[in-house]
Formats: structure tokens, C-alpha cells, sequence
């Protein structure tokens, strides 16, 4: 018995994994039950729908859009700065005189966020916009400004096709200044520099000089800038807001001196150099023509924002019996999006904790689709945990949002059929298996 | 030996409550089980009426003259053939039988445990390109079914005669088994797999009766009966399904040819077609037969046996099967334990599907 020891070890181990699963030899080895799957689209469970305005402002949004689309869209940046702050100092501890700042130089940091990467010729105007430019400052009051001369000018393009920089004092110091970024440091005859961050957003340092970035004691050293968009065609980029996250927004870097006059000996007077970064202390953007007033129609984004409400009325039997495998959100825009062609969007349907009307505060779950400009294809997003969600939990909100990602960022907004045309109304496309009869042989 | 002997308490502890599955049980209420020990499973089956630890019949306990236990386990390694589709190869573990008796008089025995009425393991796998929102789309199905209809026995033997045993028992079908539905889609980017899984509950009582006679001192005769009542499955409280189960009969015939030599024939009919359900039925009443012979001392015996009879769940002709077994025995601890392994090779046959199964048997009979 003992010699029998081992092979059964090895049996037992065998015995150890079970595979009791084998293709299905259908119908005379299959159970009389099947899985059976239906489609519908359920065109009147959406109710109840409305678009509302006026969620986040031109200044709150993440990003501002520069474009220039002629009889479609043109969209200006527009930011001031925070003041430069005492513009003497005291060059010894305990002197009572002070000596002044003298300005050699000054760059400003731009984040392109977004840009059409087949755009050719792509440049930015900096333009002069006065210092109270503010919330209440729209394409109007701000346009003879943006008309006027350019204060600088820095060709995107042309920047992106100059060789790296080769010499390592210059890219060492860029380097420095952002130690993640990728590709090559490269800078044009101006001086200008476009470093590239790996998210594929562009760092643009324009060189200014005292004239074009003075340092003006009444203005506390306030600069006000605006910024247009040219390109030979696509001409659409978005620059990071400070609302983007800090530091985001636009930024001033000035390099000073200034001279610690020697008066005990017969040596030249010492000099000291500094630079000081200066933030933004308001960005926002305009554009003409303005966001369409809110209609009978349901609206996503522009600017302000606005967002779109809809309840879906859940029928029982999506609650019963039934597994959702897929649901579609389906949506036929009124029009197609006007803008420029590089500037789609995405739309977040996100559901709601409680259904309030307008001031509904929003869940965490959400999805995405993209609008693109000039398409008025049906638009369809997918719900489907969403919807399965409600088909399990009858306490949940059977009511989403749609909005604008991100939200005033942009002047696109996207408008399609409610409820009120029945033709085009929003419907709900659900793929759901039936319940499994089990038991039967 | 004790080495052995736990190996076969971790084999039979690795399976499942359950006998030997076929693909033929899919379609009907399952595989019925066999109620034989290892012992007689080697000899073909032939010895299972004569067997007190072979749950067939009641009248075999009154030789069990010791508080007594024996169970059963095997491993089935079970091949595919279906016509005009790929082979499958399939492996199971099970645990079919298990049976506690003692004396409880000079003449009266009592027993119990647990068999395997009705199998119910299986899975298939289903693929198929199906057209959804216009766009073909390949999913998989698998359905898969985890679990047996058992039946517990309570039973007691009696020695009426010296020549005479009669057997009652009662028996309890319960058990219950896990269904899982499952759809996956091949683009699980848009679609969602779809699971359901319940559990369906089943409740049936039985009876049966036997009766052993000792013709001479070497040629023994079995005959039994046995009647259950309804298959009731249910799903959370709610019947769902309600089945006849069969009637069995069956009689024996055990030939002792000297001290080192045992032969044995058995049959059994079970009229399985009150189970059907409409005149479209793929059920078939049954007959089944065996032949085996038990050779060498008791210490030590070798067995061997051959098998043949119906299934009784197939489309088109009742599927059959023929199976040839072999084993051997081996006592231990001076004859307090005995240790049972063989070896069956079984070929099924119906309408469109042939299934060959090679099964290890190992079985533990102890005497404290």
C-alpha cells in the first residue's frame, strides 16, 4: 500500500482543479433557458428638461479662448497684473535715503494650454488694455484697445520649428526654470522662448522691454495686458487661467538692479540684481458674438455658463427584471456649433444627490462626450452606469446635468431639442438583458 | 497508510456532494448518481445490492454487524465528442456517497447518509455575433450550474430469517444548486457584462424496500424497490418547478465460487418517462445491468466489472452508456479500515454527442 502513496499524491493534486465548463453543444446539451437581450429606445422617458444660465463667469473659468474666425468668432484673453510693490529700497540697513529700481528687462509666461497643432502660422498680439479692466469689461469697451497697435508679437509656429538651443548656459537656465518640461528649449531672434511641458501644454516667455512693460509709479507697476490669436488658418488657442490652478495664470517676471552707493571709500559703486514674479490679479477673456440667450431649446455652456437639466423617468420594469448592459443619452442638436474647427468640447453628463431645479447639487458620477464644431450629427452619450445605478437603487435621482468641461472656458456652446419638440426630443437608448429563467431543466 | 489515509480525507474533501456529471443531464432534471461504494463500483455495480455501504438497498445493513462508516470519492477526467462541433475536455471532483451504519439489536441494523440523486454540475460556454443598434456585435455566454440533488437515507435492516434480510428505508432529496448567467460582450467599452445568479432549492422524500435471500450457503438473491415522491425546486421560497421522479426495481444475483472468489449480475429499470413533462420529451425510461467478479483473500482483494444501460435524458434515441471497471482493496489497522481504489473507463453514446470518461475512485471504510 505504502507504493501506492505517491501516485495518489499526484491524483489528489489533480483532483485539486475543477474545469466543468465546455462549449455549448446548443439546443440538445444546453439548458432550455437563454440569455435573451433587447434594445429600445425609450423616447419619452427624459421629462421635464431645462437649460439655466449663469453658473460660472468668463473670470472663473480654467481657461481662456484667444480665436479669430472672421464671421464666426472672436475671442480675446484679457489680464492685469498684480502691483510691482515699493519700487525703492534702502540699500543699507539703517540708510534714511533710498535708491530706485532700474528695470533691465521683463518677460511674461503664457501657458498655451490648447492649440490646433495643424495651425500654420500661428502667432499672439500682445495688445495694452487699460488697468481697470475688470467683470464688467466686455468686447465692446475693450475692442478699441485690441485695435490699436500690438505691443509685442510672438509667432507660435515659428518658435516650434527653430532648432533647440544648443548653447548650455541658455538651456540650463531654462531647465531650471522647468525641470520637467521635454523637447528642446528653443528661442527665436527676439528673444522669446517656448518650452514644452509634458502634457503637451507650450510655456511661451515673451522679452519685453521697459517701454513695452513700464514700470509706472502711479500704476504701482500694474501692467494690463490683451491677447489676440492669428494663424493662417485655425486660428484658436486657450491660455491657462489662474483659476486652472496656482500659478497657471498669466505671469510678469521683471529683472531689476539697483545701487548701493559707496561713500566711505574710493570703490565704484556695487550692484545688486533681482527679479520679481508679479501674478495676475484679474484674467478673464471677451467675445463677439455673445453666448444666444437661453430658449425653449436646451443649452450647454458659453458664458456664462449654463447647463441643461434632465429627469428621466425611469420606468418599473427597468427597475424589475432586467439587467442595463448599455444605455445611450441621446441628443439632436439644434444646429451645428459655430467656432472655429480645433475648439470641440466636451459635454459631462454628471447625475445629481438631489434634484433642486437649477441649484441641484451634482454626484460623482459622470461621463463624457466631445461636440465638434460645425458637426450637427445626433450626439450620444453613454449612461450606462448611470442608468444601471437607478435601474438597482430606486432612492438615487433619476435626474442629470449636462455641462460644459470645462465649464466658461470657452465661447462654444452646443443647443439641442428638448422635450418641447417632439420630434427631436431627448431619448434614453437602452441595451438590457432579461432575467435568466432559471430552475427550468 | 496513514499517509494515505489522509490523503483520501483531503481528496474527498477537495469535491463536491455530487456524482459523476453528463452532458446528457443538462437537458433533463440531471445525472442520476450512483449508489454504490468504491467496492462495488469496481465490480461494475454488480455487488452494490449485496454491499451494506453501497446505499442501492437496505437489506445489504443487516451484515454490517459493527458500527460502521464508509465513504466514497473519485475524480473523473470526462472527454467531448459532440457531432460536428470541437472537442471539450472537462475534470471534476466528486464526492458521491457516504454511509454510517451499526446494530442496534442482534437482529435489527440501522443506517444512514448521503448519496447523489440527481447531478446538477455543469457549464457551458456560448458564442455568437449577434446584431445590436445595427452593429454585429460577438458575445460570449457561459451558464453554469454548481450543485446536485442529494438524498439522505435513513434506513434499518432486518434479519428475519437466517436466510432472510429485509430493508426499509426513507429517504430525504434536498440540496440545492448555484446558477450563474453571465454575458460579456466583446466590446466591453460600450457594453456592460450582464450576471445573474440565484440559487434554486429542491425538496422530495422517498421510500424503499429490499429484500435479500440467501438461496444457499454461496448464491444470494436481491430484489428492491424504491418510490419518491415530486422534485419540488424552489427559488427563494417560490416553487418554481415541480418533477416525478421514478420508480426503480432492480434484483440481484451474488455467486460465492470458494473463499477467494465472488461473482455478481444486477439490473434495474427506473421509469424515468413519468418525469416528462409534454409528449415532445427527451426523457426515456431506463435499464441498466452488471456483471463483476471479486477475487483474492479479504484482505486483499482485487475487483473487476463491466457495465451497460441507458441514460435517461437525450434528444432522439435513449443515449447509452458501457463502462468497464477495476480496483483493488486492501484492510489496515487489522481489519478496522479498509481502503478502496479503482478505476472506471465509462463511454456514453446519443444523438449527436459521445462522452468518454475516465473516473479514479478512492474509498475509505472504517470500522472503530
Amino acid at each position: 500500500m505504502r507504493r501506492l502513496g505517491w501516485p495518489l499524491v499526484l491524483l489528489a493534486l489533480a483532483a485539486c482543479t475543477e474545469n466543468t465548463t465546455s462549449p455549448g453543444v446548443c439546443p440538445n446539451f444546453c439548458p432550455s433557458g437563454s440569455i435573451s437581450i433587447q434594445d429600445t429606445i425609450f423616447a419619452t422617458i427624459i421629462e421635464r428638461d431645462s437649460s439655466f444660465r449663469g453658473y460660472i463667469q468668463a473670470y472663473q473659468g480654467a481657461l481662456m479662448t484667444a480665436a479669430d474666425s472672421p464671421g464666426v468668432v472672436d475671442s480675446r484673453p484679457f489680464f492685469t497684473t498684480q502691483a510691482f510693490g515699493s519700487m525703492r529700497i534702502a540699500p543699507n540697513p539703517g540708510d534714511t535715503t533710498t535708491v530706485p529700481f532700474v528695470v533691465d528687462s521683463v518677460r511674461l509666461r503664457l501657458i498655451i494650454a490648447r492649440r490646433d497643432k495643424q495651425a500654420t502660422n500661428l502667432r499672439l498680439k500682445l495688445f495694452q488694455v487699460p488697468l481697470t479692466a475688470d467683470s464688467t469689461s466686455d468686447f465692446a469697451s475693450l475692442d478699441p484697445y485690441f485695435t490699436a497697435p500690438a505691443v509685442d508679437s510672438v509667432s507660435i509656429s515659428g518658435l516650434l520649428a527653430t532648432a533647440g538651443a544648443t548653447d548650455t548656459a541658455v538651456t540650463r537656465f531654462w531647465r531650471s526654470i522647468c525641470a520637467a518640461c521635454i523637447d528642446s528649449v528653443r528661442v527665436d531672434s527676439a528673444g522669446n522662448v517656448l518650452l514644452m511641458q509634458p502634457d503637451s501644454s507650450l510655456l511661451v516667455y515673451l522679452k519685453l522691454d521697459t517701454l513695452q512693460a513700464p514700470l509706472s509709479e502711479p500704476d504701482s507697476g500694474r501692467l494690463a495686458y490683451g491677447i489676440r490669436v492669428a494663424a493662417d488658418s485655425f486660428a484658436s488657442v486657450s491660455v491657462a487661467a489662474e483659476q486652472a490652478g496656482a500659478g497657471a495664470g498669466p505671469r510678469v517676471n521683471r529683472y531689476y538692479h539697483y545701487t548701493i552707493p559707496d561713500t566711505v571709500s574710493t570703490k565704484p559703486d556695487s550692484v545688486v540684481h533681482l527679479n520679481r514674479e508679479i501674478g495676475p490679479r484679474f484674467d478673464s477673456f471677451v467675445f463677439e458674438p455673445p453666448s444666444a440667450a437661453i430658449d425653449s431649446n436646451l443649452t450647454v455652456g458659453g458664458v456664462p455658463s449654463a447647463r441643461t437639466l434632465l429627469r428621466v423617468a425611469m420606468p418599473k420594469f427597468l427597475h424589475d427584471s432586467i439587467d442595463i448592459v448599455r444605455a445611450t443619452l441621446i441628443l439632436v442638436p439644434v444646429s451645428a456649433v459655430r467656432g472655429v474647427p480645433s475648439d470641440s468640447f466636451a459635454i459631462e453628463a454628471r447625475n445629481l444627490t438631489a434634484d433642486l431645479g437649477a441649484k441641484s447639487p451634482l454626484g460623482g458620477t459622470f461621463v463624457n462626450t466631445f461636440m465638434h464644431i460645425g458637426s450637427a450629427d445626433t450626439v450620444r452619450i453613454e449612461l450606462t452606469n448611470l442608468v444601471r445605478t437607478w435601474s438597482l437603487d430606486t432612492t438615487q435621482v433619476t435626474s442629470l446635468f449636462l455641462t460644459q468641461v470645462p465649464e466658461a472656458s470657452s465661447y462654444t456652446q452646443a443647443r439641442f431639442y428638448s422635450t418641447r419638440a417632439p420630434a427631436f426630443r431627448p431619448a434614453l437608448h437602452v441595451t438590457y438583458v432579461h432575467r435568466f429563467q432559471f430552475g427550468a431543466p | 497508510m496513514r499517509a494515505a489515509a489522509l490523503l483520501c480525507l483531503a481528496l474527498l474533501a477537495a469535491g463536491h456532494l455530487a456524482a459523476q456529471d453528463s452532458q446528457f443531464g443538462i437537458k433533463g432534471l440531471g445525472t442520476p448518481g450512483r449508489w454504490e461504494s468504491v467496492r462495488a463500483r469496481t465490480t461494475g455495480g454488480a455487488f452494490a445490492p449485496f454491499d451494506p455501504f453501497s446505499p442501492l438497498t437496505d437489506a445489504s445493513l443487516a451484515d454490517a454487524r459493527r458500527m460502521s462508516a464508509s465513504v466514497a470519492g473519485g475524480t473523473s477526467w470526462r472527454t467531448l465528442e459532440p457531432t460536428g462541433a470541437a472537442e471539450a475536455s472537462l475534470r471534476a471532483t466528486r464526492f458521491p456517497a457516504l454511509v454510517i451504519a451499526g446494530p442496534v439489536t442482534r437482529r435489527i441494523v440501522v443506517g444512514g447518509g448521503f448519496a447523489t440523486y440527481l447531478d446538477r454540475t455543469f457549464g457551458i460556454r456560448i458564442q455568437d455575433t449577434i446584431d445590436l443598434r445595427g452593429v454585429p456585435q460577438p458575445i460570449t455566454d457561459e451558464i453554469t450550474s454548481d450543485g446536485a440533488v442529494s438524498d439522505l437515507r435513513l434506513a434499518a435492516a432486518a434479519r428475519l430469517h437466517r436466510r432472510v434480510a429485509f430493508g426499509l428505508g426513507f429517504h430525504l432529496l434536498t440540496g440545492s444548486t448555484r446558477i450563474v448567467a453571465t454575458r460579456t460582450f466583446a466590446d466591453t467599452a460600450n457594453y456592460r457584462s450582464s450576471t445573474a445568479r440565484d440559487e434554486v432549492a429542491y425538496a422530495g422524500r422517498g421510500a424503499s424496500a429490499s429484500l435479500l435471500l440467501d438461496v444457499t450457503r454461496d448464491l444470494r438473491l436481491a430484489g428492491w424497490v424504491r418510490s419518491d415522491t415530486k422534485l419540488r425546486g424552489d427559488i427563494s421560497g417560490r416553487q418554481i418547478t415541480e418533477s416525478d421522479l421514478p420508480r426503480s426495481y432492480g434484483a440481484g444475483v451474488l455467486w460465492r465460487a470458494g473463499t477467494q472468489a465472488s461473482l455478481a449480475g444486477t439490473v434495474m429499470w427506473r421509469n424515468w418517462a413519468a418525469a416528462a413533462t409534454g409528449p415532445d420529451s427527451t426523457v426515456h425510461d431506463t435499464f441498466n445491468w452488471s456483471v463483476g467478479a471479486e477475487i483474492g483473500s479479504l484482505g486483499t482483494p482485487i475487483r473487476f466489472g463491466v457495465r451497460g444501460g441507458q441514460l435517461p435524458f437525450g434528444i432522439g434515441k435513449t443515449p447509452s452508456e458501457v463502462g468497464y471497471t477495476a480496483g483493488l482493496g486492501r484492510q489496515f489497522s487489522g481489519g478496522r479500515g479498509r481502503l478502496d481504489i479503482g478505476l472506471e473507463r465509462l463511454e456514453r453514446r446519443g444523438t449527436g454527442l459521445t462522452e468518454r470518461v475516465w473516473t479514479f475512485l478512492v474509498g475509505l471504510t472504517v470500522r472503530p
